[in-house]
Formats: C-alpha cells, sequence, structure tokens
C-alpha cells in the first residue's frame, strides 16, 4: 500500500507541474494586465477587426475544406490502395513542417507567379495578402487535426452495419450519408473543432501570406514589436477569451448533441 | 431449384471455398454446419453478393445473379452480430430498406405492422438497439431483413447472440416464418440447431461441403468421422470385416471380435455406434444375446442426460446411463462390466471409404 501511495503522489507531481507550465504563463499575462488596459484593447477597433476576422476566416476554412476532408477520411479509413502509408504521411505531413516554412511553400503556390495564384488572379482574386490566402494558409497547417480525427472516426464504426445497409438496398452514398457519418459525427464534429481552433491560432504560414489584413495571432505579433510586451499583452488576453469562448462553445454544442442523444435512449425505458 | 450453387471457388487470405455445389428448393429450410472457419459465412457472402467468387455461379429462380449488385438480389441477410443501426430507433432500423423501395406509405405502414406483429416487437419501436436484450435485437434484425420480403433468407449463426433460455423461442419463430412459405439458409456450428430447423443440412468443413442430405440421413449414416462426430458419435472402431457362412462378423485393430447384422461387407472400414446404444452392465444385458465384452470402467463422467461411462474393453467404449440407471447400479471407475449391443445398432461409415482422418 505504501509503495501504491508513493506513485500516487510522484505521478500527482509530475502532473501537476505539467499543468502548472500551461497555467502559469497565461495566469501571469492576466495579473500583469489592469482591467483599464484590457477595456480599452477590447474597444480598440482594429483588435475587433482582427479577432472578428480571425473567427470567419477560420471558419470558413474549416468548413471548406471539410468537404474534401470528411471523404479523404472516410477512404483512409474504409478503402485498401497501392502506398496508402505514403498518403498518410503526406496528410501529416503539415504537422511536422516548421510553419514559417510551410507558408514559404504555399507563398510560392499562391502568390501571382504561383499555380493557383496565377489562375485566381485570371479570374479577378488576389490570393496573398487577402482573406482566402490566410484561409489557406490556416487550412494548410490544421488540416490533419480533422483528416485523422473523422479517420479514427469512420474506422470505429462496424463495418457489418455499413454491409447491412447494402444487403437492405442502399446505395454506397446512401450508406455513407445515413450509416457510416451518423455513427463518426462526434469525431467528426471533434476533429472540426480542432481544426478550427488550430488554424485559428496559426501564425507562421499566415504572416508569411498576408501581414494584412491583420489577424489576430499577427496583431499581436505587430503590437509586440511597435510597442512591446505591455501592449502586445492585452490583446493578447481578448484573443485567448474569444477563442476559449469559441472553443468551449463548440464542445458544449457537440457534448449538447450527445446528451440528447442519451436522453432520447434513457426515454424510451 | 430455388437456389443454386455451382461449384463456387473463392481464394481467401488464408483460405478457401472449393468447388461448392448445393441446391435449396422453395419451402426448404437449409442448414450449413460446420465449425467455424470451415467457410460458412464466406460461402453465405458469396451467395448474397458481398464477396464475388473466383469461379462458379450462383442462380436464384433460374436466373444467373453471380455479378448482380447485392442490392438488385432480392436476399435478405441477417449477420450473426445483427448489425443493427446503433443511431436509429427499431422502427427506423426496419423502415430503413422501405425508404428505398418504391411503395405506397399505406403498404410500408402494413409490412411494419406486419413484421413487427410477426416478431412480437411491436412495444420496442421506439427504442434504441443499445437497450434491447439480446433475443430483442435477434427479432428486429430479422424483422429488419423480412420487411424487404426476400425471396431467401440467409441467417449466419442466428443464435449466437442469444441466452440459452431465449433459443427454444427463437428456434420457434424460425420454424414458423419457414412453414409461412420463407426459404431459408441457416449457417450454424450447433448438431442440435440442425438437428431441430433443418429439412435438408449441408455438413462444410475446410471450405468444402462434405455430406449432404435429410438430417436423418446425415446424422444416422455419415459419410465419413467428422460428420460422424458432429453427430454424437463417440464409438469409432476400425475394423476388418470376415464373413463365414452366412454370417458376418469383424475385428478391431484392438482385436475385439463384433458379430454384425446381416448385410454385405466392404473388407475393412469405419464402424461407429451411438452411446445411447452402448449397455454397462455387471452380468451381461438383458435380450442382448451376442456382443457382451468383458471389461474395466476407466471414468464416470456427469452428463447432460445423466453420466457418461468410458470402458476399456479392448478399444474404449463410451455408453449413456441415466441417472435413475445409476442410482440403482452405482457404478465406480476401476469396476469390471459388460458391455453389450445388438448388431443392429453398429453402423458402417461412408460404406467403408472413409480413409481420411478428420
Amino acid at each position: 500500500m505504501k509503495g501504491h501511495s508513493l506513485f500516487n503522489w510522484v505521478f500527482a507531481i509530475l502532473a501537476s507541474l505539467v499543468l502548472l507550465f500551461i497555467i502559469a504563463p497565461l495566469a501571469g499575462m492576466f495579473l500583469d494586465s489592469s482591467l483599464g488596459e484590457m477595456r480599452s484593447t477590447a474597444a480598440d477597433p482594429v483588435v475587433r477587426r482582427s479577432v472578428w476576422y480571425t473567427l470567419v476566416i477560420a471558419f470558413a476554412a474549416t468548413l471548406l475544406f471539410a468537404v474534401g476532408a470528411v471523404p479523404l477520411a472516410w477512404i483512409m479509413a474504409r478503402r485498401k490502395f497501392p502506398l496508402k502509408n505514403v498518403v498518410q504521411g503526406i496528410i501529416d505531413l503539415p504537422v511536422v513542417l516548421p510553419h514559417t516554412a510551410a507558408g514559404i511553400a504555399l507563398l510560392g503556390f499562391l502568390s501571382r507567379d504561383g499555380l493557383l495564384g496565377g489562375a485566381a488572379q485570371k479570374a479577378g482574386i488576389l490570393l496573398v495578402n487577402n482573406g482566402a490566402g490566410i484561409a489557406l494558409a490556416m487550412a494548410f497547417v490544421s488540416l490533419p487535426f480533422l483528416i485523422n480525427a473523422a479517420r479514427d472516426g469512420f474506422a470505429a464504426v462496424p463495418e457489418r452495419t455499413e454491409k447491412a445497409a447494402l444487403m437492405l438496398g442502399a446505395s454506397p452514398s446512401r450508406i455513407f450519408f445515413t450509416i457510416s457519418l451518423p455513427q463518426a459525427w462526434r469525431s467528426v464534429v471533434s476533429g472540426f473543432i480542432m481544426m478550427f481552433a488550430r488554424g485559428m491560432s496559426e501564425f507562421g504560414a499566415v504572416v508569411i501570406i498576408a501581414y494584412h489584413p491583420m489577424i489576430a495571432p499577427v496583431l499581436i505579433y505587430d503590437r509586440f514589436n511597435t510597442y512591446g510586451l505591455s501592449a502586445a499583452r492585452p490583446a493578447s488576453i481578448i484573443f485567448i477569451l474569444v477563442a476559449l469562448i469559441f472553443f468551449v462553445l463548440f464542445r458544449v454544442l457537440a457534448t449538447e448533441r450527445r446528451e440528447i442523444f442519451r436522453r432520447e435512449d434513457d426515454a424510451t425505458y | 431449384m430455388m437456389l443454386r450453387t455451382e461449384q463456387l471457388c473463392k481464394r481467401l487470405d488464408s483460405f478457401c471455398l472449393r468447388e461448392i455445389s448445393l441446391e435449396v428448393a422453395r419451402g426448404d429450410y437449409y442448414v450449413l454446419l460446420g465449425r467455424s472457419g470451415a467457410g460458412k459465412t464466406q460461402l453465405l457472402e458469396v451467395i448474397c453478393g458481398l464477396t464475388l467468387p473466383d469461379k462458379g455461379r450462383v442462380l436464384l429462380d433460374g436466373e444467373d445473379i453471380t455479378r448482380k449488385k447485392v442490392q438488385d438480389r432480392g436476399i435478405g441477410l441477417v449477420f450473426q452480430d445483427l448489425a443493427l443501426f446503433p443511431h436509429y430507433s427499431v422502427k427506423d432500423n426496419i423502415m430503413y430498406p422501405l425508404r428505398l423501395m418504391k411503395l405506397s406509405l399505406k403498404e410500408k405502414v402494413e409490412r411494419v405492422q406486419r413484421v413487427t406483429e410477426e416478431m412480437n416487437i411491436t412495444d420496442l419501436l421506439l427504442r434504441k438497439p443499445a437497450n434491447l436484450s439480446g433475443g430483442e435485437k435477434q427479432r428486429v434484425a430479422l424483422a429488419r431483413t423480412l420487411v424487404t420480403e426476400p425471396k431467401i433468407l440467409l441467417l449466419d449463426e442466428p443464435m449466437a447472440s442469444v441466452d440459452a433460455s431465449l433459443k427454444d423461442s427463437i428456434r420457434r419463430m424460425l420454424r414458423r416464418l419457414n412453414r409461412n412459405g420463407q426459404t431459408i439458409v441457416h449457417v450454424t456450428h450447433d448438431f442440435g440447431e440442425a438437428v431441430s430447423l433443418a429439412s435438408r443440412v449441408g455438413v462444410m468443413h475446410n471450405g468444402s461441403i462434405i455430406q449432404e442430405g435429410t438430417p436423418a440421413e446425415v446424422f444416422n449414416y455419415p459419410v465419413n468421422r467428422f460428420v460422424a462426430r458432429y453427430a454424437g458419435f463417440k464409438n469409432f472402431f476400425r475394423v476388418t470385416f470376415i464373413k463365414s457362412y452366412d454370417t458376418w462378423s469383424c475385428i478391431s485393430d484392438n482385436r475385439t471380435t463384433f458379430r454384425l447384422a446381416k448385410g454385405e461387407y466392404p473388407s475393412s472400414g469405419l464402424l461407429i455406434i451411438t452411446a445411447g446404444e452402448v449397455l454397462v452392465s455387471r452380468q451381461g444385458a438383458a435380450g442382448v444375446q451376442i456382443n457382451n465384452i468383458h471389461g474395466v470402467i476407466d471414468d464416470v463422467v456427469p452428463s447432460p442426460t445423466g453420466y457418461e461411462i468410458t470402458v476399456i474393453a479392448g478399444d474404449k467404449f463410451y455408453a449413456d446411463v441415466t441417472h435413475r440407471e445409476m442410482e440403482v447400479q452405482k457404478f465406480v471407475a476401476g469396476e469390471p462390466v459388460i458391455v453389450s449391443f445388438r448388431p443392429e445398432s453398429l453402423r458402417l461409415v461412408g460404406n467403408g471409404e472413409d480413409k481420411k482422418e478428420y
């Protein structure tokens, strides 16, 4: 029992140190900022606009890329094909790339001379220093979170239920929308939230593609460079709070959905 | 024939179906019996189209459906794990195939009503599968398939997820379905299920059907040791047959001599006898004049119907003894006894052609 107790203590202390490492800088930042500073920063239209841009662009990027990412996740979960491991490596690549390097690679692709940038310009759209470019940069670095979470969700769906639907006369697309996706829904939503959160906080890739319009992480960096730590701190706090609110909100909505399902189950008794 | 397969072959990772040819007539209750890994489920999947065969054909009502789409075959399959849709209620599970059919709402409602009443699940319609018992899930899965009115119903180990106490009611339900005209192919590893349900039986082993016929044919006259074991035979004797004037006898590999009933026998073969037909006594069984062999009880083991006694009498004999008889006789291991059986009880396996040991 004594050994067991020592084990618990050692693990509790180690775990607490890690949690403290995460909480301490954030708590310090809150404590070092006055309420007046916070209030004036929150009222600053530049800050407001950048936070709004960040949320909208990150959400739009996640929504747009989910259209392709979810089918890709299903293919990775259900199909066997040559070089599947290579494809999985490609999906994971953005996670291991330095984000500034990702930004540089994207810049070559999205600039006027680039493949996509050139085509977009012919259609009258500039991707560099533009919201569309920011969305692409956010998506580039955050897509693995959605694809991998959704893939795990699809892999966990019992394949027999899909075969049963086939036996009952359903087409493959109907099986996907009525059997596979509803069962993998939690993982897909979870991946969606993670992609949104990761895209929202992206700095390295975005700053190379578009310094303007300024999204919140770029604004914080700009304030720090121009006015110093005391000016960057309140903007950081505002952005962290807003990001947290949205993050928690999405999580709660996803949980609510689960709870509704659970209550329906209970009510049938 | 309603369903016919012609020399179906399918090679899978570590296994293959070999030249499977079977025929199921309209209204048949065909049971495919075999150990797990024999290829029963793979055969069902080839029949219903979830797996394409490498060779051979599947014909339904005379039409070649080997390459036909799964959805258009008119075959219903209930999986071993039932595969109910967990996110739908019982009602939505049953409605699922109907939503894909071009039927009037009235007809859809009528079909749901009919199958739910037939399966006795009308009070479960609003529940989710997670809140159902094994027997209830089984009935819902059946209802979901029956609502499509399949030409033929394939059942993969339908009793596997049902408690022993509920198996009887599922059996009754399946018998009733079959009596009402539903053609059924039922896959199982359980000999008892096959006996109680089948109008025809096919015994599968290593991807082949090794014997086919009515349950009486298959289980009374097994073609080899494997089928005989499945049919519950425990007494096996490899013998050489001897004819002396008009009388047949045989001598086993362990030098035990048996007298045989009249008939024709090959030079050698495998004889079987059920444990129920072997009598154990201290003075020789009444009414049995021949085939009284002296031996010693090796073991006495309780069985569902009483006791199973093993006697070493040159060969090893297994005999079933009822509780009542045991109370009187009180047999114990090590005791000298006589095993007796009538010559007519000895059966020759596979006309003496059984050479393969399974």
